[in-house]
């Protein structure tokens, strides 16, 4: 239970990766308008002659701060489809346009109901707001994710409902926008009663916080930074970033709701002297930690190094020091400390907290988009002038934290003989040679040549147990977040021999983290895992070869394959997709369903016809290989008495692979037979004989659909 | 060996999904079961040979079973051809 609850908040957090990635070039634009446009800031530096109102440069930046603005304006219908495109495990396109039908419904149905009530006048102060033009009330990114979990949620349910016949064209996809309109509306009537209810909760918290002084601020920095390695920090700041949780104040007339929105609110209204500090606290402890602390921490693991592999590690930790330090992405840093020495972590959570503090302590007012990066820092901080954010705080407590973080870690690392990057006996390099070695054997038993070229991907989905083992693959900034099946068939050290900083595991979720560069190994991984053969993969068997150590073994070796083709054009799936229990619960045999495109339906291999229903319906195929397979047109096709059906060949023929064997009627099918999917199957299979599926989506008649594994 | 016989009710026969489900109870069993229509023989533990039979509504068949446990498959046989077929 607990797992799978945390299977569920990393698939959430996941989903939030999207949006959140809008908003450093959001912050950007904000950034450089808002602070170039503001005539305190030209006047301070002299500059109202060159940038002030009226020139061509001040309508830039103009410009390029409303363009920031909008995002931030309208973060939660951007979250409302981020949120339902992360979540919607296929269609993902219809999820989105999903989410905005049910987004503007609930917020209309909610406005509807506060004029039936008289009005935003009669509501809490502050609990209205203009939500996309709509009056409506003040849910911040709450209704956004609210609105995208649910659509995905019944997306995910219904996006092949199959209605029946006169409805069928509102079937399929195009029923998900309508569901959610439907629920949507009603959410919305539901929301205008509870959301009241919930904001007054939201405020108490809020207020708690708020109210807890430095000590609170010391929590929030802990917490955020100790839920990193759970992949789970986005839920945990988020809400104080972009909620009332994090604090309400009115800027420029506007009540605004969220530590972040309050920056970037006050950033764009010039009579602002100093920027909130109760807001900023929730964000100015990240730049000493990640510009100067983090980087500290990286120069002592260097100096720590064993002399022979300095120049190896030096390249991994100057960039990921880089990293840390212009954009504030820290886990690549964070992790090469985090699972060999968990104490430094432990200390490094303790400051992280303590920057926040300090940060709060010394009235600092900078805030950031994303990260607590060196970009941030100028852009936010610097730019804005001292007078406003004291900004020049950070510059002296980081200098204090490189310091602090150097020969704290260089002690520790010594005195504890912590096995950071360098200090190792030279595993690295064993791990590397072993994967090229497992990489070269699989290639050579992988039954497509072409997919053998991507030996990283390849590696990768052989460390998580096969194609067949892997549920989905996404990736946030750093990490390459996946879901398995089975738990037990992940292979870790094979996974970090992939270049992999570290591996999570909980559950059936499964992080592996790589840094910034994960995008490109994910969407490789993505394309290999398009055409990878679909099969479990025990590395057990593997590591035998080169440790002779007893693992376990859940299957012999594959000593033959006989490979069956697909009898007609058409859509190809596994079996259990049939909709029909009998079918998908194996009970006749295991082989896939062809959903037919086209009316022939042919000799799948060389082979005999066994016998031909007399309803037309199916045909017993015994292949020249031996493999007895039944292939059922349609389901329940056996109560149409053989209308829509045309036989072309007769009990005991001897056929061809590729000969005509049946014709559909599809139009009278279609209309007449609850479903065309149609099971492929081998009826007598032994227990050593393994079904493979080869082919899912769009197959040509003749061309392999899945291949029966014989095991020893 | 013990038999018995059976006239089919199932409008449509020994298609197959009740093929399957006959294989499914056949193999409970050590004996080997048969299923008999006309001179034709077919094992009822295997499902193509059983589909090939061909076997439609108001035909009858005769199920034969042989081996130690003949008895208990007979009847619980009969019961599974009242009920399904």
């Amino acid at each position: 239970m607990k797992d799978k609850i945390f299977g569920v908040l990393q698939r959430v957090g996941r989903s939030f990766m999207l949006p959140i990635a809008i908003l450093p070039v959001a912050g950007l634009l904000l950034g450089i308008g808002g602070s170039f446009s503001n005539e305190t800031m030209l006047s301070t530096y002299g500059l109202l002659d060159v940038m002030g109102p009226g020139t061509v440069f001040n309508m830039i930046f103009q410009i390029m701060s409303e363009a920031g603005d909008i995002v931030f304006a309208n973060l939660p219908i951007i979250f409302a489809m981020g949120v339902a495109i992360g979540m919607a495990k296929k269609e993902k396109d219809v999820a989105a346009l999903s989410a905005v039908v049910a987004f503007f419904i609930m917020h209309a149905s909610i406005g509807a109901l506060i004029n039936i009530n008289g009005g935003p006048e009669n509501m809490l102060q502050g609990a209205t707001a203009s939500v996309c033009g709509i009056t409506s009330l003040q849910m911040g990114v709450f209704g956004g994710i609210l609105v995208g979990l649910g659509v995905a949620a019944l997306h995910n349910k219904f996006y092949k409902i199959e209605l029946p016949q006169v409805l069928s064209f509102f079937g399929g996809t195009r029923f998900v926008p309508i569901i959610s309109a439907l629920v949507y509306t009603a959410v919305g009537i539901l929301m205008f009663f509870v959301w009241p209810v919930i904001q007054q909760g939201i405020y108490g918290v809020g207020e708690i916080v708020l109210n807890s002084g430095y000590a609170g601020t010391w929590v929030y920095g802990l917490m955020e930074r100790l839920l990193i390695p759970f992949g789970l920090h986005h839920v945990f700041y988020l809400p104080f970033w972009q909620t009332g949780v994090g604090g309400t104040m009115e800027v420029a007339g506007q009540v605004i709701e969220g530590a972040q929105n309050i920056f970037f609110a006050q950033l764009s209204d010039p009579s602002v002297e100093h920027f909130a500090v109760s807001a900023t606290r929730f964000m100015s402890g990240k730049f000493p930690l990640m510009i100067f602390g983090l980087p500290g921490a990286a120069l002592a693991m260097y100096k720590t190094a064993k002399p022979e592999k300095k120049k190896a590690v030096s390249g991994l930790l100057l960039s990921a020091a880089l990293t840390s330090m212009l954009t504030g992405i820290t886990e690549p840093l964070e992790f090469t400390f985090l699972f060999v020495a968990p104490l430094l972590y432990g200390i490094h959570c303790v400051f992280a907290g303590l920057a926040y503090m300090l940060m709060h302590v010394c009235n600092v007012g900078v805030g950031m988009t994303f990260s607590g990066g060196v970009i941030d820092l100028f852009l936010f901080g610097i730019l804005q002038g001292n007078a406003k954010t004291d900004w020049i705080w950070v510059v002296i407590v980081g200098v204090f934290y490189f310091v602090v973080y150097y020969f704290l870690f260089r002690f520790l690392i010594k005195k504890m003989d912590l096995k950071t990057p360098g200090r190792d006996d030279g595993e690295e390099v064993k791990l590397y040679r072993r994967s090229d070695v497992e990489a070269k054997k699989n290639g050579a038993t992988a039954s497509s040549d072409a997919s053998s070229e991507d030996v990283l991907s390849e590696t990768i989905c052989h460390g998580l147990g096969g194609k067949k083992n892997i549920s989905d693959v996404d990736c946030c900034a750093t990490r390459l977040r996946c879901t398995v099946y089975k738990a037990d068939l992940v292979n870790d050290s094979m996974l970090k021999s992939t270049g992999a900083s570290g591996v999570v595991h909980k559950g059936n979720g499964v992080q592996i983290i790589y840094g910034p560069r994960v995008t490109v190994i994910k969407s490789n991984l993505e394309d290999y895992l398009e055409t990878a053969p679909n099969e479990e993969y025990h590395s057990g068997e593997a590591a035998q070869i080169e440790t002779d150590e007893p693992t376990k073994t859940t299957q012999g070796k594959v000593t033959k394959t006989v490979v069956i083709s697909s009898p007609v054009t058409g859509r190809a799936a596994d079996l259990s997709e049939a909709p029909d229990e009998a079918f998908a619960g194996r009970m006749m045999g295991d082989g896939a369903v062809v959903t037919p495109e086209d009316c022939v339906v042919k000799a799948p291999e060389d082979g005999e016809v066994c016998f031909v229903f007399d309803t037309k319906h199916a045909v017993g195929f015994l292949t020249d290989t031996g493999l007895s397979l039944l292939i059922h047109m349609g389901i329940d096709t056996v109560s149409l008495h053989g209308q829509g059906f045309e036989v072309y060949v007769e009990d005991g023929q001897k056929v061809k692979k590729g000969e005509p064997m049946l014709k559909l009627d599809l139009d009278y099918l279609r209309a007449n037979a609850p479903s065309l999917v149609s099971p492929v199957l081998c009826t007598e299979l032994e227990d050593n004989q393994k079904i493979r599926l080869l082919k899912e989506g769009r197959v040509e008649a003749g061309e392999a659909l899945f291949a029966v594994d014989f095991y020893e | 060996m013990k038999t018995f016989h059976y006239t089919i009710t199932d409008e449509v026969g020994i298609h197959a999904r009740p093929a399957g489900a006959l294989v499914k109870e056949a193999k409970k069993y050590e004996s080997a079961i048969r299923v008999v229509k006309g001179g034709k023989k077919a094992d009822a533990k295997k499902l193509m040979v059983l589909m090939g039979l061909g076997v439609k509504c108001g035909e009858e068949v005769t199920v034969e079973a042989e081996g130690p446990d003949e008895d208990a498959a007979i009847k619980e046989l009969e019961t599974f051809f009242n009920e399904n077929l």
